[in-house]
């Protein structure tokens, strides 16, 4: 029972992680109908700047906002230069898919060009201390990590209901003809969700180095498929599912890493998206996400 | 020629066979029925593995140092065969997999999912396939029954492999030239379409992810039946999007074009840039070669979206009214003479 909590809260970790990027990935998949599979490289470029300006002796939770803000920019200039014009020119969506794996690859292969495979841990963050309560054992930093994910959740859930900006987006989302002809600029819209998604992104690039003790080029793209797997889990393009899809996936893997082989715990949440898929391929909480979402 | 040299090229030319059955295979898929299947080179690597576990021999042979399941040793054709068979098994489970009408892109994505949980799986099952360190002492097909020295079996092995690559070429080109050939352009092109004209478009694609499997576990047995070594290093999934780019660079749907591809991408970029001299970090050539195949899928996709040797326009010819054969499109232009 006791390796069961202790592992929930590995989990719990995790999901923070995971909930951060895979909000984002589904948020703008939901608006541009890209599937962006460079994603996880701009996670660890994100993660990267941070690195470099807190080596420049820049405070980390600074760091997190530059660095979200500079992937949010990266972001929206993928999209401008790449897809957008490929788009334009109809290229068919499995096109669009490999063109975003290209950018993917080339990005992830130019930091590890320059930056080299070794492992690197943010100099700034060093004294964590450890917290015990009700049988978790938690270190600052990780919990540090959860609340900056729940804060991002609520923020985010914020933007979504009570703003403007939010409401156009989540109409765009469900239907962007519909949203066009009702007076929303949607091409606005789609700008404004790839920084969304390009902030949220750095700052899940950032809190995963954090809350994992080294990290390499390497490690933003082993989070590609967990990322994909919690976004397609709660029903791709909502934003509420691909959260639950996150606290699914992250505390599916965690706890099973504790009584099966740790090694495996990948292969448990990715068993869990194919069956997902193979019984429901628009997500387990495709309705709940849609009750929720749209009927405002 | 001196033997270093000789040996270098048997082994680029034995590579190149390897990379053109593959990607013949993946042609077949991507390029004529448009299947994007992006867990194809777990296929490659099935077929590798089951031509490894066909010719090892029992797991305690070799001083039991490796740990995997059902070795045993058979004759030369056989273990080719049946990795051709696995391949083309495997890769019916995958069309299975996604056989619901997911979006093409969605379907892709799911395939990736599949070839990471393959190669995690054979990585951390270390009893099951000698784990990450992988599978080591495959013996050479016929080596010690030929008695030839290692240069003359080693051009032995480039005339087998040209042989199985004309085996593959002669069925791809069957096959694109058959009904089945049209059918998949079909499909692919217009799949609606070729559904209302009473084409059966999921049977279609399932015999191209069929003969695509076979031919990819085949490269696979070929490949490590030379090379003596399969570990999962050697699939992860940026592999499949290599083969993606040598069809993407030579011309989707083009059987000599996607091999000038495969020559390009999968020898020429490698085999160039060993002759660069090292410069910058350690690792720097090797992960800028990756940089420049992203580059130069995107440049091909914007600049020469059917590659270097395009998919030529077919013709399909008519038994015209004097039982002259006429072309489709002569008769659409005696049509547009008439009514104007």
């Amino acid at each position: 029972m006791s390796l069961f909590v202790l592992s929930l809260g590995f989990g719990l970790v995790t999901a923070s992680v995971l909930s951060v990027a895979a909000l984002g990935f589904t948020l703008q998949f939901g608006i541009s109908n890209v599937l962006n599979l460079a994603y996880s490289s701009f996670m660890t470029l994100a993660g990267f700047i941070a690195y470099w300006l807190n080596t420049q002796g820049l405070d980390i939770w600074l760091c997190l906002l530059v660095a979200a803000a500079a992937t949010a920019i990266l972001s929206l200039g993928l999209s401008r230069a790449v897809y957008e014009p490929f788009i334009r020119r109809g290229a068919r969506s499995f096109e669009i898919l490999i063109i975003s794996l290209a950018v993917g690859v080339a990005v992830t292969n130019l930091l590890l060009a320059f930056i080299g495979p070794s492992g690197f841990s943010y100099p700034g963050v060093q004294n964590a201390s450890v917290y015990h309560f009700a049988g978790l054992t938690l270190t600052s930093d990780q919990l540090v990590v959860i609340a900056i994910a729940v804060a991002l959740m609520i923020g985010s859930h914020l933007l979504l209901t009570s703003t403007s900006i939010g409401r156009a987006l989540r109409a765009t989302a469900e239907n962007s003809e519909l949203a066009r002809a009702c007076g929303i600029a949607t091409p606005r819209i789609t700008r404004i969700v790839w920084l969304l998604s390009g902030a949220l992104c750095g700052a899940a690039g950032v809190v995963l180095f954090l809350s994992i003790s080294s990290f390499t080029v390497q490690s933003g793209q082993d989070f590609l498929v967990p990322i994909v797997a919690a976004a397609v889990l709660g029903g791709i393009g909502q934003p509420y599912g691909a959260m639950l899809g996150a606290l699914v996936i992250g505390l599916a893997s965690e706890v099973s890493a504790a009584f099966i082989n740790p090694s495996d715990k990948e292969v448990v949440a990715f068993a869990l998206l194919v069956l997902v898929l193979l019984a429901r391929p628009q997500g387990l909480f495709a309705e709940a996400a849609h009750r929720r979402e749209v009927i405002t | 020629m001196s033997s270093a040299a000789q040996f270098y090229l048997t082994n680029i030319l034995v590579f190149f066979g390897v990379d053109l059955i593959a990607v013949w295979g993946l042609n077949l898929q991507f390029g004529v029925t448009g299947i994007v299947n992006f867990a194809f080179i777990v296929l490659q690597a099935a077929g590798a593995y089951t031509a490894a576990l066909l010719t090892l021999g029992p797991s305690s042979g070799n001083g039991g140092f490796q740990h995997y399941f059902g070795g045993t040793s058979l004759p030369f054709p056989l273990p080719l065969i049946a990795a051709g068979l696995v391949g083309a098994v495997l890769s019916a489970l995958l069309a299975l997999l996604t056989r619901r009408r997911l979006r093409g892109d969605y379907a892709a994505m799911v395939q990736l999912v599949v070839s990471l949980i393959a190669t995690t799986v054979a990585q951390n099952q270390s009893g099951f396939l000698n784990g990450s360190a992988g599978l080591a002492l495959v013996p050479a097909p016929l080596q010690s029954i030929m008695n030839l020295t290692p240069l003359g079996y080693a051009w032995f092995y480039v005339g087998l492999t040209a042989a199985v690559c004309l085996i593959a070429l002669v069925v791809v080109r069957a096959i694109g030239q058959s009904p089945l050939g049209r059918a998949m352009r079909a499909s692919r092109d217009n799949e609606e379409t070729a559904a209302s004209i009473g084409l059966d478009v999921s049977r279609i694609r399932m015999t191209a992810y069929v003969v695509g499997g076979a031919l990819a576990g085949i490269s696979g047995a070929l490949l490590v039946q030379y090379i003596g070594t399969w570990a999962p290093g050697a699939w992860l999934y940026p592999e499949t999007f290599v083969y993606f780019a040598a069809v993407i660079v030579g011309g989707r749907g083009n059987v000599l074009g996607v091999a000038i591809g495969s020559l390009l991408i999968n020898i020429a970029i490698v085999e160039v840039t060993r002759y660069i001299p090292q410069f910058g970090p350690a690792g720097f050539i090797d992960a800028m070669q990756w940089v420049v195949i992203g580059l130069l899928i995107m440049a091909f996709l914007w600049l020469r979206p059917r590659g270097i040797v395009p998919e030529r326009a077919r013709r399909y010819h008519l038994a015209g009214p004097a039982g002259a054969s006429r072309t489709v499109s002569q008769q659409a232009t005696d049509r547009e003479s008439q009514t104007s």
